[in-house]
């Protein structure tokens, strides 16, 4: 009897054992290093630049060093994702305490050694992309010594090639020696920190896929670097990406967005996004399927009362935000997950789902499969982009697509509206969404078609803006918009924290209540209370974008 | 000419140069934002202002800087009758979706209080929101303390319960932002 009940029950064990396998991953050994702050070029950035170089090589076959940087960097998940890879994957770390201890554990990798000039910023560049084509780690002088002790040779030497060149005469050699080695489907724009200061933490990545490393500006009074910049772009094959981020010390995010968007491409930021070369070599555990906190069914339909409605969005992606600050959880909140990360960090993806409360929601963007400003989109590129960023939010269950362009702001504030065309396309784009939402700074482009509808934000939280102030803004735009019920949608800014929005909503005047934002839009679907409106052509523009180039994709 | 009559021409010429008698001089000249002092301006780096009086007339420049945004505008009030104005200049915080009405007309007064110390304005101007367009009210005052140096503007909104203060010093008009 006992046999035959062990029988019965086999086929049971078997599966649970089964299960039990799939959940738990075969350990792996992998290494980690910790960084500091200290990115000065006189200082730390030699060596973590050499890091950096060194980890792109050492995880181009299989994921071996990750780095972790403290709390206060700008990405502040490289600490929760390194306990994540332990217990999710199995990693086990061990640890490197010097820049001798990676070489001596990952010389084999690398070939050799490019010297790039202090003295010079795009030699930096260029010795990155040497680096990647030639799999090389990069030094400066005063690190050639410690290259030499673990027998790396010397493969470039960038040490007065460009003293008194100007960037755009540094990039065209750099172009004309490398380019037709580096890839075609994405390309390294490691700009952001300018001066004394540089912060090229995504270079290990853009070293792995063998891209093409530069700065170029898209201001349009940096002639010489425009066309340069146009002519990259033009080259790269469509749909596809720009890592990095703009120069700091250059050009703007608009300009250099609207650019990158007039040939279809997207942005994936910032130019200091560590550990790609590690993260895009995990999947997602076994069995594990994202579930989105949703509160309403796509289908449903609901009424608005005569309320104030407040909905909260995070934007910025995830992990430059609050994630980890006290008091998720505490407010409904959407957040707006960098969806091309199911490609690049899947596991980061994952963590954020499963240490989701269920006040967070997440929701698509931004504009699209990446970064990208969609006035600019070409009309024949754009149905192609958003099916594929149709195909991200389906597999992220999410139900809102977040849009923004600032091609025509300066900076946070200014017209971040949307033509007609442009919200012609989305309705035609995504049929199931429940509603788009539009901005970083407020915006008044508004619509309603069948139960989709879009709607702009109506306030920008600044992280510095006393509360007080913010509470009376808040209720100025309540007094201001008088008929109820009022849908009011809320940017919050990266680096505010959750308990002083708490703070802020208990001093708001009226019939006022919080809502998730699928239910927002929801609400906003029943009663349109606010205006269609879209961009109009003598609406005050920033910056007018940029005059096309026949024949090359914009 | 009646001595009725005279009497009454220079009771007429007195009338209208009581606006100008009353008018605070010490308010005429560039004023510059001091952002210490004052309620948080969104959405502008800087902020000068520059008061011309002239009989009845008070003109207020705003030479407004945001990044590489300047904005230049210039509010002309009337002491003594109720003016219409196009393209009212209106402080915005920035971080909030009001607007102008493009080509709307703000109906704005003006009048010396306080034993015309204080400068008092007073419009109604129309603002895009959301929900449409709405009119708000917007009163103002400006007080220049007792040294001449230092402009204090009270600006309170129909809206608001909250006052916005916001504290200038002079400087030389000459002086570049």
């Amino acid at each position: 009897m006992k046999t035959i009940a062990f029988l019965l029950i086999l086929p049971i064990l078997t599966n649970v054992f089964i299960l039990a396998d799939e959940s738990t991953p075969k350990p792996r050994s992998a290494w980690v290093m910790r960084f500091d702050l200290d990115w000065k070029v006189t200082g730390g950035l030699p060596e973590k630049a050499l890091l950096v170089s060194l980890q792109g090589l050492a995880n181009r076959a299989s994921p071996q060093l990750y780095i972790i940087h403290p709390p206060d960097f700008q990405w502040e998940i490289t600490g929760p994702l390194f306990e994540f890879y332990q217990r999710k994957h199995g990693v086990q770390f061990t640890e490197l305490r010097s820049t001798d201890e990676a070489l001596a554990q990952f010389k084999t990798c690398t070939k050799g050694y490019v010297i790039w000039d202090q003295a010079v910023g795009a030699s930096l560049n260029v010795a990155f992309t040497i680096a990647g084509i030639e799999n090389a780690v990069v030094v400066t002088s005063d690190l050639i010594p410690l290259v030499e002790r673990h027998n790396l040779a010397q493969i470039a030497d960038l040490r007065g090639r460009y003293t008194g060149k100007t960037d755009d005469a540094i990039y065209q050699d750099a172009y004309d020696r490398y380019w037709s080695r580096c890839a075609k489907d994405r390309i390294m724009l490691m700009g952001g920190h300018a001066g004394p200061v540089r912060m090229p933490a995504m270079a290990d990545w853009g070293i792995r896929e063998k891209m093409f490393f530069h700065d170029l500006s898209a201001n349009p009074k940096h002639t010489k670097e425009l066309a340069l910049n146009r002519r990259l772009l033009s080259e790269l094959e469509p749909g596809g990406y720009v890592f990095g981020w703009h120069s700091y010390a250059k050009d703007t995010e608009e300009e250099y967005t609207t650019l990158l968007s007039m040939y279809g491409l997207r942005m994936e930021g910032l130019h200091n996004l560590p550990n790609l070369s590690f993260n895009c070599q995990f999947t997602f555990t076994p069995g594990f399927k994202f579930v989105n906190q949703h509160h309403v069914a796509c289908h449903a339909k609901l009424t608005a009362e005569p309320k104030v409605y407040i909905s909260f969005v995070q934007s910025d992606s995830i992990g430059i935000g609050v994630w980890t600050k006290p008091g998720r959880g505490q407010l409904p909140f959407a957040w707006q997950v960098t969806m091309n990360w199911t490609e690049f960090s899947p596991a980061a993806l994952e963590y954020f789902h499963e240490s989701a409360t269920p006040n967070d929601y997440f929701i698509g963007g931004l504009s699209g499969p990446g970064y990208m400003y969609p006035n600019h989109i070409p009309p024949n590129r754009f149905p192609i982009l958003m099916a594929r960023a149709s195909k991200l939010m389906a597999l992220l269950d999410e139900h809102v697509m977040e849009i923004m362009d600032n091609s025509a702001a300066d900076g946070n504030l200014g017209n971040a509206d949307l033509t007609k065309e442009t919200v012609d396309r989305y309705y035609e784009a995504f049929p199931d969404v429940i509603g788009f939402i539009n901005g970083y700074g407020p915006a008044r482009t508004r619509d309603l078609r069948d139960t989709r509808p879009l709607i702009s934000y109506d306030y920008y939280i600044d992280p510095r803006r006393p509360r007080p102030e913010v509470a009376a803004d808040l209720n100025e735009l309540i007094a201001l918009n008088a008929k109820r019920p009022y849908f009011l949608l809320v940017h919050v800014r990266e680096s505010n924290d959750v308990n002083s929005l708490i703070e802020i909503t208990k001093h708001l005047d009226g019939p006022i209540e919080i809502v998730p934002l699928d239910t927002f839009l929801k609400l906003a679907a029943s009663n349109k209370t606010y205006t269609t409106r879209y961009q109009s052509p003598t609406d005050p523009k920033h910056f007018e974008g940029f005059p096309k180039e026949e024949g090359r994709g914009n | 000419m009646t001595t009725a009559f005279r009497i009454f021409i220079n009771i007429f010429l007195i009338l209208l140069l009581i606006p100008s008698v009353l008018a605070n001089p010490n308010l005429i000249g560039c004023w510059r934002f001091d952002p210490a002092l004052s309620s948080p301006l969104d959405g502008w780096h800087k902020m000068d202002i520059i008061i011309q009086i002239q009989g009845n007339e008070v003109k207020i420049t705003y030479n407004m800087l945001w990044r590489t945004s300047k904005v230049i505008a210039t509010n002309t009030f009337d002491t003594t009758q109720t003016l219409d104005l196009r393209d009212f200049f209106r402080i915005e915080q920035r971080h909030m979706a009001v607007y102008p009405v493009q080509q709307g007309i703000t109906k704005a007064t003006a009048a010396w209080i306080d034993d015309g110390r204080t400068l008092r304005t007073e419009v109604f101007t129309p603002v895009e929101v959301s929900q449409g367009e709405v009119i708000m009210r917007i009163t103002t005052e400006y007080r220049v303390s007792e040294t001449g140096d230092k402009l204090t503007l009270i600006e309170l909104h129909s809206s608001r319960t909250r006052p916005l203060v916001y504290v200038f010093k002079k400087v030389p008009t000459e002086e570049p932002q």
